[in-house]
């Protein structure tokens, strides 16, 4: 049987039927027999099936026939899967992995689009998965890829990496179309934490944004900011290369830019004198830089990695200090 | 000296018997009914592996390779059979070659060679010999005990016996029970050439049947030890051949022993460790048959196709040939322009004094079975099942396959062999056994290191006679401080130590490790006196030092921050 055919007669499971699962479980019916998403929220389960549409996501998004949607993990995995894509918040990853482990069968491909790592323990999402569930080949996919965009199908491209190519193979052939690329990376490591480290950028580039700075100041937050990515990944084992691709710098551009990220809306409103837990609350979804930031500034100072701009979300994230002073700190700082 | 007393705790496990204990029939015992399909089972497979390239540079290689080999090869009395039949193959294969392919068939050049390597590897076992070994090695250890005892004036009739000496500890009854539901791979670390001896020994005292193992092809150069060695079931590898006719033959040799349901043993490190460390690289070519066995077993619906691979770990006071190794290592690692060869000998007469030596003094060996794994290196447990992340028993079957089928896969199955590779690397260094010379040797490396703290290695290790030693009390300070720290560590399960070190009595353990060090070394590893202790050797305190690499515990571990885990941050192979 070809790649193709194999994946044609595929089932496919979603776990998270959140903004970006709905468009992944759009693309992947594509190019599968039978597609489930799996939703925390009994309610919209039931709405999904309905109505063919996720309405509190993407109201003008027709979903394919063949995508369905459950509640119930049992009849979810009835029957097995051939490949699960992996699309919740990190928040919540370690606690799904551990119910989701005993539906496994161990030969699903798992492909995880989470962009973000274990509070604390600072662990990637693969690492997560690999150490919760009974499966190995695990990947992830990553890239410039805000939702909404995915939505209306304008067209777009995203990285894939795994140590196993048949995980990779088995990403393009499900989700790859004519408005879709998918290039395969060989840095795991790279890729998830260029995927996690780009949301701490993009709330400081909101924050810069609601003092309503111009190009270059936005310029010089992506390129300092892309060398603090760099510096940090490659303490954690990732390759420099990487940062440049679609995972890295892509994704990067993408997110500070648009006002449709939700780490962006998360410091634009913080710029402008909300406070941070009313700002989460108006959000309704996670943002997982101000988790990331905090994560990554604690370790950033146990191991001296210098991460000015980093230090400077913190602080604003977690100290309430005032933007304006956030950025008299960072540009006074000696230039190297 | 340390009395002659048998500590009830530093015993064996025990379901070890020290006695004369019936030969268990395995699957070796009827190899000499099947080799000769084996071996051309071999030779088909690797032909059929090899032919779809050009067979004319894949021939060309490896012609080109053998000849700088044995050029550079001039052999010795024993070997030099050996090499005239190798030259005579190679000229076959010129002659050949230079001809057109319409006139000599490639394919059949190609057959020849294969079926040459695969003749040279294959073994004859012969469970006569097996029989008689097994007889003559304990009888042997026990003369030798008795004998070497005499001199230290033990009361007449009290003889000593190997229990004292031998202590195997860790997974036995795991490794015993496995070994009826599945085929062992077992993978020792590899410190001396007596390794092999050894670990025949050990699996005949466990009641375990023969194993299969790959000896380096230099140990066969003795026709006397070559005789047992091939007869005891192993094979051959050898390491000079570099070409890939011969490593695919040596590859799907192994692969068919295992997928017969013959237990086997390699070396993963490759040779001997020469820094002294225990192995913090594997090497995945051989290792990566266990998991082209197990995909073969799977498929062939066999009822227990089951491949357990079991890591072991010995741990030695003393290492006959520790001075050639480390040099070896050093002149290699420093790029010194002069390479020193490490083809040493092992000759009867030689290891007959190593015995001679272990036994008369009081140095013992503790061997640790480790947790068996499947061969993705997960834990297997009692029953054969493997155990997935949160204790929950995965099916091997399902990690191997792929869209929707049990196969081979050449990109996974890589993969996978890294990953078991990684693990094994991780159990040698939790299984090891920290004896008290390996401390006593890094406690005073280290704070002698302290003092030419600006020193590289290299000026360190030439530092003058009088500058290598340290007054005794400062050694004593560091050493319990290490002590401490080995402790922390064994109780969070990154390591063992020995009995001996079990003991807040400092002095006391010092003592046992001093007594122990290098023992029987020309020049002293360590020496006390006046209130100073100094070394007479700098490189063998080196190398039993690094016993103790990638625990994080050393110098340089300190400056670089929270840098512990284990083994990986040695890519220099000096400190941490």
């Amino acid at each position: 049987m070809t790649l193709k055919d194999f994946w044609h007669n595929s089932k496919i499971g979603v776990m998270g039927g959140g903004s970006w699962g709905t468009v992944l479980a759009n693309l992947a019916s594509q190019n599968s027999r039978e597609v489930r998403v799996w939703l925390r929220d009994e309610e919209s389960v039931r709405l999904i099936n309905s109505t063919r549409v996720h309405s509190a996501f993407h109201p003008h998004l027709q979903l394919n026939e063949r995508v369905h949607a459950y509640h119930s993990l049992e009849r979810f995995f009835d029957g097995g899967l051939q490949a699960v894509l992996w699309a919740l918040p990190s928040s919540v990853c370690r606690e799904q992995a551990q119910r989701v482990a005993p539906f496994l069968q161990g030969d699903e491909i798992i492909l995880h689009a989470t962009k973000g790592i274990e509070a604390g323990s600072l662990k990637r999402i693969s690492e997560i998965l690999t150490e919760e569930l009974p499966c190995r080949r695990i990947g992830v996919l990553s890239g410039p890829n805000l939702a909404n965009e995915m939505a209306r199908g304008e067209p777009a491209a995203a990285a894939i990496a795994s140590v196993f190519n048949e995980v990779c193979d088995a990403g393009q052939a499900l989700l790859a179309g004519e408005r879709f690329r998918i290039y395969r990376e060989a840095d795991v490591v790279g890729v998830e934490w260029a995927g996690a480290l780009k949301n701490i950028f993009a709330i400081a580039s909101g924050a810069l944004d609601a003092m309503k700075l111009g190009w270059n100041s936005r310029a010089m937050l992506m390129t300092r900011g892309l060398a603090e990515m760099v510096r940090f990944g490659k303490v954690m084992g990732a390759q420099e290369a990487t940062f440049l691709g679609l995972a890295g710098v892509g994704d990067l551009f993408a997110t500070c830019s648009s006002p449709l990220s939700r780490n962006y809306r998360v410091g634009f409103q913080l710029a402008q004198g909300e406070k941070l837990d009313q700002v989460l609350a108006e959000l309704g979804s996670t943002a997982e830089g101000v988790k990331t930031a905090q994560s990554v500034y604690e370790y950033a100072v146990a191991r001296k990695i210098d991460m000015p701009i980093t230090e400077g979300v913190y602080r604003l994230l977690t100290e309430k200090v005032p933007v304006l002073e956030v950025l008299h700190h960072l540009m006074s700082r000696p230039a190297g | 000296m340390c009395p002659n007393i048998i500590n009830e705790k530093t015993g064996s496990h025990p379901s070890i018997r020290f006695e004369q204990i019936p030969i268990i029939p395995g699957p070796l015992s009827r190899f000499e009914r099947i080799r000769s399909k084996l071996l051309e089972d071999v030779v088909t497979r690797t032909q059929n592996e090899l032919s779809h390239g050009s067979l004319d540079i894949l021939l060309g290689e490896a012609l080109y390779t053998e000849r700088l080999r044995l050029k550079r090869d001039h052999g010795n009395i024993f070997t030099r059979s050996r090499l005239k039949n190798d030259r005579a193959l190679w000229g076959q294969v010129h002659g050949g070659l230079v001809k057109p392919a319409a006139e000599v068939d490639r394919h059949l050049l190609l057959q020849q060679v294969i079926r040459y390597y695969a003749n040279e590897i294959g073994s004859h076992f012969d469970s006569r010999v097996y029989r008689f070994a097994t007889r003559a090695v304990p009888w042997g250890f026990s003369w030798l005990l008795n004998a070497a005892s005499v001199k230290r004036f033990l009361p007449w009739g009290m003889s000593e016996s190997l229990e004292s000496r031998l202590h195997i500890v860790g997974e036995v009854p795991a490794l015993q029970s496995l070994a009826k539901k599945g085929t062992i791979l077992l993978v020792p670390t590899h410190q001396s050439n007596i390794d092999s001896v050894l670990i025949g020994y050990i699996i005949y005292l466990m009641s375990l049947p023969p194993f299969a193992y790959g000896a380096g092809l230099n140990l066969f150069s003795n026709p006397i030890l070559s005789f047992f060695m091939s007869r005891l079931g192993s094979y051959t590898v050898d390491r000079q051949k570099t070409n890939s006719i011969y490593k695919h033959t040596l590859k799907n040799y192994s692969t068919r022993i295992l997928s017969e349901g013959i237990h086997s043993i390699f070396f993963p490190g490759g040779g001997r460790s020469r820094s002294g460390a225990i192995e913090s690289k594997v090497k995945l070519g051989l290792l990566g048959t266990a998991l082209e066995a197990q995909i073969e077993g799977l498929r062939s619906g066999n009822p227990s196709p089951r491949v357990f691979v079991v890591p072991m770990v010995s741990s030695y006071h003393f290492v006959l040939e520790a001075s050639s190794l480390i040099e070896g290592y050093l002149a290699d690692s420093g790029k010194h322009r002069f390479i020193h060869t490490d083809d040493d000998f092992w000759q009867p007469a030689q290891m007959l004094g190593f015995f001679w030596k272990l036994f008369s003094s009081q140095c013992g060996v503790t061997v640790r079975i480790g947790k068996p794994l499947d061969v993705f290196g997960n834990f297997v447990n009692e029953d054969g099942e493997s155990i997935g992340p949160n204790g929950t028993i995965i099916q091997p079957s399902k990690w191997l396959t792929t869209r929707g089928e049990i196969r081979c896969e050449p990109q996974r199955d890589v993969e996978y062999t890294r990953e078991l590779g990684a693990r094994l690397v991780d159990r040698f260094h939790k299984d090891n056994t920290v004896l008290t010379s390996h401390l006593v040797a890094f406690a005073f490396f280290e704070t002698l290191r302290k003092k030419y703290i600006d020193f590289d290695l290299f000026r360190f290790l030439r530092l003058s006679l009088p500058q290598r030693s340290i007054p005794y009390s400062d050694f004593l300070e560091a050493a319990e401080i290490y002590h401490k720290k080995l402790l922390n560590q064994a109780a969070r399960g990154a390591l063992f130590v020995a009995d001996e070190l079990q003991t807040g009595n400092t002095e006391a353990w010092v003592k046992d490790g001093l007594s122990q060090l290098g023992l029987l070394h020309d020049a002293a590893v360590v020496k006390v006196h006046d209130g100073v202790i100094w070394t007479e050797d700098m490189n063998l305190l080196y190398y039993y030092r690094n016993r103790l690499t990638g625990y994080g515990l050393s110098l340089l571990a300190e400056w670089e921050g929270n840098q512990t885990i284990l083994g990986k941050n040695d890519s220099q192979g000096f400190l941490a």
